[in-house]
């Protein structure tokens, strides 16, 4: 089956930013998230990443991720009220506990812990809209030129996994395949053998690549050709190299004024909130301020439908055409 | 049948939960506690409140919280400012909140210190570097012989160590302010030391005063002069400041490790022990660590 955040290829404007660009937006909105714990803003990022996850056509990462990061919200919910006994408010009093000693629950701890979880799914979720897409091969790619070992590991290691997955399923259909009467496998020899199984692939990829002459100490490739060789290689394994497109302007743009914007408004007092004694959420201008214009940036993914005019204008100019075509 | 025994089992964790100390909401009130927020040992008082509203699962962090404008460090367990007052540390001064409950320095935080009612809770603002431990204060007189200390009563004993007509005004002036003087010895007492300073200083808990402030708390000196001693008061630093006439009283309070705390009502003279013994009151010695008599003048340790 199919993870939900796996990287699936769509015609819109995130999926056709260069991965640069994808990252300054959904980075800009994550460091958003952890330079901020006002609930309003860590709010409105929310809101942002869900509506580019949404527009992207994510949707069933941003489920998923939603599902996931409310769940792990709820357990540090629970974790901190039950750690944190500071607050003025107290809800409940649940006693002498081994570890934790007196234990008292306050709407203080449970606002704090709320925070904390919020900015934890927030971030689950900018990391799923992330992860579905943007091509993790273009993204090692960019990053051959900086740190090509690592780029060569990376690219095995996202390879390799999916083998490992296709081996586990075989092996169990293998199991499954002696039929009713055998005994049943376990999980511990399953995992044995696939271990097995991965670490002689590694070996034969290892001895590959020796062949290969990937040990030797790389030469800085000549213009035109890529760090792992001539262009021709590249182009017969990978798709080919894109250009920019015409989207990264936009999230490039839209991630340094979400940035700015951040920056300015935690100097200007934007993140006004107090967990303790009391829980005080500032909504002042700024924060409101801050908040629209980090909700906003979720449109960024936005495609733009295609303008009346110019729709009619290449209707009109292919109706104008003779049938046979051509001069 | 499931039904019935699903409710037998949830009342009975319910109750356990209710005999254990457990419940919804911040629990009954327990009573008022005094709370009283003060600078430079007391000097300069910035806050006296009767505090009413104290509930089962009130701390001493919660109570100062509530009435003052409290920020804290370290998790909240360790106050950094009130009412803007904020701790700081440089090469010369360290600058601190400290607390007291009933007059005792506490061994827990004060976000651990849970509060029973009818407690003196005493926040003050001081330079630690004569004396970082000051365990025990007289500023909340009568506590804590009135109430105990730690949260539990404690016996109160006076010792009269060659005090004279010095011990009976001890004895009457606890008596008027309530506290309960057992008819004999008990073990685990607080203890009130009444005598002149050459026999109060061989009992060990007092005798700490001759090693200073730093292993006291108590910002006071008795210097031998001839067969008695002379009391002189200190001043922050733990420097002689005053030097009090022959018949100067004093009233103080120490601690040894854990035990209980000690008082002293002592002087260099009998007449020096008299005049300390009249001291015991509200008026005379609320809000201060220790107080020194000389004749009619009196002046709160340490020296400022």
């Amino acid at each position: 089956m199919r993870s939900p955040f796996a990287y699936t290829p769509r015609p819109g404007p995130l999926q056709r930013a260069s991965p640069g660009a994808a990252v300054v937006y959904l980075g800009a909105l994550v460091a958003v998230a952890f330079l901020y714990s006002n609930p309003i803003v860590l709010s409105a990022v929310g809101i942002a990443v869900v509506l580019a996850g949404r527009l992207a056509g994510a949707w069933s990462a941003v489920r998923a991720a939603l599902w996931m990061g409310l769940t792990l919200a709820l357990l540090i919910v629970v974790v901190n009220a039950l750690v944190v006994s500071r607050g003025t408010t107290v809800w409940a009093r649940l006693g002498d506990w081994p570890i934790f000693g007196q234990v008292d629950v306050t709407a203080e701890a449970v606002a704090a812990g709320a925070v904390l979880g919020l900015r934890a799914a927030v971030v689950m979720v900018a990391f799923a809209v992330y992860s579905s897409c943007v091509d993790p091969d273009r993204v090692l790619r960019a990053l051959r030129p900086l740190a090509g070992r690592s780029a060569l590991t990376a690219t095995l290691v996202s390879r390799l996994v999916p083998v490992a997955a296709a081996d586990a399923a075989r092996l169990r259909d293998a199991a499954r395949l002696r039929g009713p009467g055998a005994a049943p496998v376990g999980k511990a020899p399953l995992a044995r053998r696939l271990l097995a199984g991965s670490l002689d692939r590694a070996v034969d990829v290892a001895a590959t690549l020796e062949l290969r002459g990937y040990s030797l100490r790389p030469e800085r490739p000549p213009a035109g050709e890529t760090f792992f060789g001539p262009m021709r290689t590249e182009k017969r394994f990978t798709s080919p190299v894109q250009r920019r497109s015409r989207y990264d302007q936009r999230f490039y743009l839209t991630g340094a004024i979400v940035l700015v914007v951040a920056i300015a408004g935690k100097a200007l007092g934007a993140d006004s909130f107090s967990e303790y004694p009391t829980t005080e959420i500032g909504s002042g201008a700024a924060t409101l301020a801050v908040a629209v214009i980090v909700a906003l940036s979720g449109l960024a993914p936005l495609r733009r439908a295609p303008r009346r005019s110019a729709a009619r204008a290449s209707r009109a100019a292919s109706r104008s055409l003779p049938a046979g075509g051509g001069m | 049948m499931r039904g019935p025994r699903t409710a037998v089992a949830i009342a009975l964790l319910l109750s356990a939960l209710a005999a254990a100390g457990c419940g919804l909401g911040p629990g009954s009130e327990v009573g008022g506690v005094d709370l009283t927020v003060t600078r430079d040992y007391g000097s300069v008082s910035m806050l006296h409140r009767q505090v009413d509203d104290v509930t089962e699962s009130d701390t001493v962090m919660r109570v100062l919280e509530r009435n003052a404008d409290v920020s804290t460090r370290y998790g909240g367990g360790f106050v950094q400012s009130i009412e803007g007052l904020e701790a700081e540390e440089s090469v010369d001064r360290s600058l601190d909140w400290f607390f007291y409950v009933n007059g005792v320095e506490s061994t827990v935080g004060a976000a651990d210190y849970s509060l029973r009612g009818g407690e003196s809770i005493w926040w003050d603002y001081r330079d630690w570097g004569a004396a970082m431990r000051v365990p025990a204060v007289v500023g909340a007189w009568p506590q804590p012989l009135l109430g105990g200390y730690e949260g539990k009563p404690h016996p109160v004993d006076v010792e009269c160590l060659g005090g004279g007509v010095a011990c009976a005004e001890v004895d009457e002036r606890l008596r008027d302010a309530g506290v309960k003087l057992p008819s004999r010895p008990s073990g685990g007492s607080m203890r009130v030391l009444v005598g002149p300073w050459s026999r109060v200083r061989t009992d060990p808990a007092a005798g700490q005063i001759e090693r200073g402030p730093q292993t006291s708390g108590v910002f006071a000196d008795f210097r031998p002069e001839g067969a008695a001693y002379r009391l002189s008061g200190l001043d922050e630093g733990g420097e002689d400041t005053v030097e009090f006439g022959p018949d100067a009283g004093l009233v103080a309070a120490t601690r040894r490790f854990e035990d209980p705390p000690v008082w002293v009502v002592t002087g260099g003279t009998e007449a020096a022990v008299r005049a300390a013994a009249q001291l015991l009151d509200t008026a005379s010695l609320r809000d201060h660590y220790a107080v020194a008599v000389d004749g009619k003048r009196e002046t709160a340790l340490p020296v400022r």
